[in-house]
């Protein structure tokens, strides 16, 4: 393998690297040293090549192909960049309605309040508010580069819970183990092991009856493996299948709420509403216009350096046809 | 040759500066203390006799706000001081006690039994509770006449601390 060509795979792998950051953010591996070292020494090759090119050794072809090397080495370097200098990768979970400082980006991120309605559709957003810049909204799929932090929301599942009691008074609905301590809104923090399938686990309490409610979150495919659940469901919609003990730790009873119904286990009526809320996940990302300026240089180069490997060609063929006559 | 060793030293050296990720990390603050500054957010819900009220009707006021459950042992403590601050300070601070979660008849009934007169709101989905940052109940948060949050107090307050509360919200003009 010539060296121009190893240079070029080397180029092509490097940003493939680096692409892969925009397209696959939540990976951890853009931190490692691994990742750091393998653009290091993609850089070093290409840079090498690009300097040995610069001055000839590879003829007017690799020339022209240093200028590609150049773009390579600019999204490597960025890569690079970001890696060792950009945010941790983050998922903040923050609670409808509520505010959440984001020291990596300067900013607050602004939960929107949702009922149970928004969570059902799964429409809840985020409005990041910025020192000295202006609000960035954040809805859906949208994805912001900030910096060199990239921002988008991750759906996570989401219950809106409401409690009674026998006469149907509405009961307070608390999270004693988070920090949201008075949201009815569940936003499934752990996960618990049943068997095959890892399921959304969060808890509440209805202090006013010392009830405290273990949820676990199942969609219905999930439902569908868990044998409790076996008798007359809605299998479209997720259910939470909650286990209710008193104040001391004594089990007192479990039942399946499904969402949008209803269910009386232990003295309390427990309604839920399921669907999801986002999360706003933040990972390092190199700037866009390393990223575009990079490889607007790297293609021009090659489509360059393949021009000029063309024209060599074709003048190689003249002359060996006109030697040959 | 050596040139290239440069390089390749200086290129090196950024590997060894990497740093884990931390993908547990959850910023969010913690508590009422830290709302001081911030905009009072204001919910349309009802008082216990079914009128609308708000936090934001109260706008121009220095109000008390103070999150509350029946079932809460601390809340029930505090009820007694808070009545008497309410009536000591009639004219210069609006208390607003807000009910997190219980019915109206509930948040009535505890009320009228202590001899609760300051209004009473009742916000069954826990607005208030959530955006105040609440870590328990009682809360208490004293917003200036501005809407501003002046200060955000886990726990039950004594009359003398409630007075010391407000103080600022009153000294500023």
């Amino acid at each position: 393998m010539s060296a121009r060509v190893a240079a070029l795979a080397v180029a092509v792998l490097a940003i493939a690297l680096v692409l892969a950051q925009d397209l696959q953010p939540r990976t951890g591996l853009y931190h490692t040293w691994q990742y750091a070292l393998a653009l290091t020494i993609a850089l070093v090759v290409v840079l090498a090549y690009a300097n040995g090119a610069r001055r000839g050794t590879d003829g007017p072809v690799g020339k022209r192909l240093a200028w590609a090397m150049a773009g390579a080495a600019l999204v490597a370097g960025a890569g690079l960049g970001s890696g060792l200098l950009g945010p941790d990768t983050a998922t903040v979970i923050g609670t409808p309605g509520t505010v959440n400082p984001i020291p990596a980006l300067g900013a607050a991120a602004f939960f929107a309040p949702a009922d149970a309605a928004a969570i059902e559709r799964g429409s809840g957003a985020v409005t990041l508010r910025r020192r000295q810049a202006g609000d960035v909204a954040l809805g859906g799929t949208a994805r912001r580069v900030l910096g060199e932090s990239l921002v988008y929301l991750e759906p996570r599942p989401a219950a809106y819970v409401e409690a009674f009691d026998e006469r149907g008074a509405h009961l307070t609905v608390t999270q004693p183990t988070n920090s949201s301590f008075l949201s009815p809104v569940l936003l499934f923090r752990e996960r618990q092991r049943i068997g095959a399938l890892s399921v959304p686990l969060d808890t509440f309490a209805a202090p006013a009856r010392k009830r405290v409610v273990r949820a676990l979150y199942f969609t219905p495919d999930g439902l569908a493996q868990f044998r409790h659940a076996a008798g007359p469901l809605d299998r479209a919609r997720p259910a939470l299948v909650v286990t209710v003990a008193d104040d001391a730790g004594r089990q007192l009873g479990i039942t399946l709420v499904p969402s949008g119904g209803e269910a009386i286990v232990a003295g309390i009526r427990i309604r839920a509403t399921l669907g999801s809320y986002p999360a706003l996940a933040i990972a390092a990302a190199p700037p866009t216009w390393a990223l575009v300026g990079g490889i607007g240089l790297f293609g021009l180069g090659v489509v360059w350096a393949g021009l000029a490997l063309r024209a060599a060609r074709a003048a190689a063929l003249n002359e060996s046809a006109a030697s040959a006559s | 040759m050596r040139r290239t060793l440069i390089i390749v030293a200086l290129l090196l050296l950024p590997s060894a500066c990497y740093s884990g990720p931390d993908p547990g990390r959850n910023p969010s603050g913690g508590g009422p203390a830290g709302l001081s500054g911030a905009p009072a957010q204001s919910f349309e819900v009802r008082r216990t006799d079914g009128s609308p009220d708000s936090l934001a009707r109260h706008r121009g006021q220095v109000v008390l706000v103070n999150l509350w459950a029946t079932w809460c042992p601390p809340c029930r403590e505090e009820m007694p001081a808070l009545q008497q601050f309410a009536k000591q300070n009639a004219g210069k601070v609006t208390v607003l006690g807000i009910d997190q979660g219980e019915s109206a008849e509930v948040a009535a009934a505890f009320a009228r039994s202590r001899g609760v007169t300051f209004p009473v709101l009742v916000d069954e989905k826990q607005q208030y509770g959530r955006t105040y940052a609440a870590v328990g109940l009682p809360t208490t948060v004293i917003v200036g006449r501005d809407g501003h949050v002046v200060r955000g107090i886990d726990g039950p307050l004594t009359l003398a601390q409630m007075r010391d509360a407000v103080a600022p919200a009153l000294a500023r003009k």
